[in-house]
């Protein structure tokens, strides 16, 4: 029996395990194989530079600039997204007529890709006549209707806007889900007991929704760690690297520049980034969750 | 009494005062939904207008106004100078392939995650989790080299398996959690009635697993149509462009085709706006459920 139960767990699970560690485990153990060599992606040959690569990473100020705007994504991220989503979900929790309708048309950009939801925002952002530009100046704020995505003050911020735009949506119907999980009971003694709606969203809703909270920000920091489609496509990290995030500025020192092994040691430190986060965020989500129960 | 206005001490407003704020902060409710809603349906309406304009009409008076008439003269170009039919044809040999195989490879091993624990399946478990967490970029340049390196760059393969293996997280995930939910002494039944675990698996747990696959399904399919990270990376030959990519690389080479690139967008959308149509209850669930995916 317990052997036939062995057999039966290594046919099952041969198949799935071998080509998720052929394609995804021995490419991320290779990347620090990489990250030590001047590799550029053509030349069969390479050598051993050791970690002149880390070195020249931590003196580069477009790496320190693209980690600064990966930091100002995730604010961001949790301002615009999370905020608004949260604000949103409970608006449309309150039956208000026509929610299912508001509920398709925050959530339906979700289903676009970011190639198409850049390519509209490009048209929005456009100098002259973009959507944002025509209005301005419309009103008579033509002092204020700048190249927005060429300026290196705004480029990330636009970008960030656009983003958001899309996410605002995944926030909301994850906030929905843990709204509709609380029982009404509460919210109804909470208002028995002569509480305001703002006290009870303190006091009772909040609290009840942190399941939902957890994996909105989890969420939110992931995606930001990610952050590349919408870059890509729409500024490619210019003007001046003014909106590299990390991942924009490692694609583009490996794969326009060739720099692979620069690129892999960016890499390296993204990831090493990426693990160090994901660790504390789920320590303190532990610890939050024991002080719960 | 006494207790609860200890809990919720300034709650003691009086009716009227309390009355009109109600109706205020109702006002302000109705007039930010509104203005979100033309902030959501604006860049929509932008596309289809423009996709519907000739470009002489767009360089008079710009896109965001309507159109004076309908011409369908984008979309015919598209579709027989910009190799739209190639396009679309790609995306749907690399997402259907792919989203097929990673739904397979998430069943088998949630069933072993679930059903068959072992010492060490819950480190194991992890171990598959891992896959969620970290930027895709970083492994692009080993499996650059790697699919160079077995003769499959610049064809459909190397989305093919990359969007399989990366799929494997999520779908083992989604798989396990869904098959922890049907009782052990269904699987125990089958067993001692001499079925094998492939015949439990197959015969008994997948007929009542419809909406898991299901959600799994439109998830994968709409994450996969809508990448263009890898084969920007994979492939460089018009012939294995998909959708997204031709949509890119028009952006670049007729940077002023606007009507053309609007109606491109618009036929790149359709396979995800009809799963958002006809699917988005699962749609939703996927998402909640396996919202790390993004």
């Amino acid at each position: 029996m317990a052997r036939e139960r062995r057999k039966w767990i290594i046919l099952l699970s041969i198949l799935p395990l071998t080509i998720y560690t052929i394609i995804v485990i021995i490419p991320l153990l290779s990347s620090f194989f990489y990250s030590f060599t001047n590799w550029n992606g053509f030349n069969p040959e390479y050598k051993f530079v050791g970690f002149s690569n880390y070195l020249k990473v931590f003196q580069d100020r477009y790496f320190e600039l693209a980690i600064k705007n990966t930091l100002i994504w995730m604010v961001a991220a949790f301002v615009l997204p999370v905020v608004t989503g949260l604000a949103i979900a409970l608006v449309l929790h309150e039956r208000i007529r026509f929610a299912n309708f508001y509920k398709s048309l925050f959530f339906l950009p979700i289903c676009l890709s970011l190639a198409v939801i850049g390519q509209v925002w490009i048209w929005i952002y456009q100098p002259d006549w973009g959507l944002i530009n025509t209005v301005l100046r419309s009103v008579g704020l033509e002092q204020l209707a700048i190249a927005w995505l060429a300026n290196k003050n705004t480029a990330l911020y636009s970008v960030i806007v656009a983003w958001s735009w899309q996410q605002v949506g995944l926030a909301m119907v994850i906030f929905l889900a843990g709204l509709t999980s609380i029982p009404e009971e509460l919210t109804e003694a909470a208002q028995i007991d002569g509480a305001s709606y703002w006290q009870s969203l303190r006091y009772v809703i909040i609290p009840l929704l942190s399941p939902a909270t957890t994996v909105v920000i989890a969420l939110s920091i992931i995606n930001s760690l990610k952050s590349f489609d919408v870059v890509y496509m729409m500024t490619g990290g210019g003007p001046f690297h003014s909106s590299d995030t990390l991942a924009m500025f490692m694609f583009n020192e490996s794969f326009k520049k060739y720099f692979m092994g620069y690129g892999s040691a960016i890499a390296v430190v993204l990831f090493l980034i990426a693990m160090v986060i994901i660790a504390f965020y789920f320590r303190q989500v532990r610890q939050l969750e024991q002080l719960y129960d | 009494m006494t207790k609860s206005n200890q809990i919720f001490p300034s709650a003691k407003d009086e009716g009227i005062k309390e009355r009109i704020s109600e109706r205020t902060v109702n006002i302000l409710i109705y007039l930010t939904l509104t203005i979100l809603v033309f902030i959501y349906i604006l860049p929509g309406l932008g596309v289809i207008m423009t996709s519907v304009k000739l470009d002489s009409e767009i360089a008079r008076e710009g896109l965001w106004t309507f159109p004076k008439q309908i011409h369908w003269d984008n979309y015919r170009e598209i579709w027989t100078e910009a190799h739209v039919d190639v396009y679309m044809r790609n995306s749907f040999l690399v997402t259907i392939p792919a989203v097929a195989l990673s739904i397979t490879l998430g069943v088998l091993l949630g069933y072993v995650f679930s059903k068959l624990p072992f010492r060490g399946s819950e480190a194991l478990f992890v171990f598959v989790l891992a896959g969620l967490f970290f930027p895709p970029q970083i492994v692009l340049i080993p499996l650059f080299r790697f699919y160079n390196a077995i003769g499959v760059y610049d064809t459909l393969w190397p989305m093919i398996i990359t969007h399989v293996a990366f799929g494997v997280s999520i779908c083992t995930l989604i798989m396990r959690n869904f098959f922890a939910s049907i009782p052990m002494a269904i699987r125990e039944a089958a067993i001692v009635d001499g079925a094998n675990e492939w015949q439990v698996l197959t015969r008994v747990i997948l007929p009542v697993s419809l909406p898991a696959l299901a959600v799994l399904a439109t998830l994968q399919f709409t994450w996969i149509w809508n990448d263009f990270l890898y084969p920007i990376i994979f492939t460089q030959s018009d012939d294995m462009r998909t959708i997204m990519v031709g949509l890119i690389t028009m952006k670049g080479q007729y940077s002023v085709a606007y009507g053309a690139q609007g109606a491109m967008a618009i036929v790149a959308s359709i396979p995800t706006l009809m799963i958002f149509v006809f699917f988005q209850r699962y749609f939703i669930r996927g998402l909640t459920l396996g919202a790390v995916k993004g």
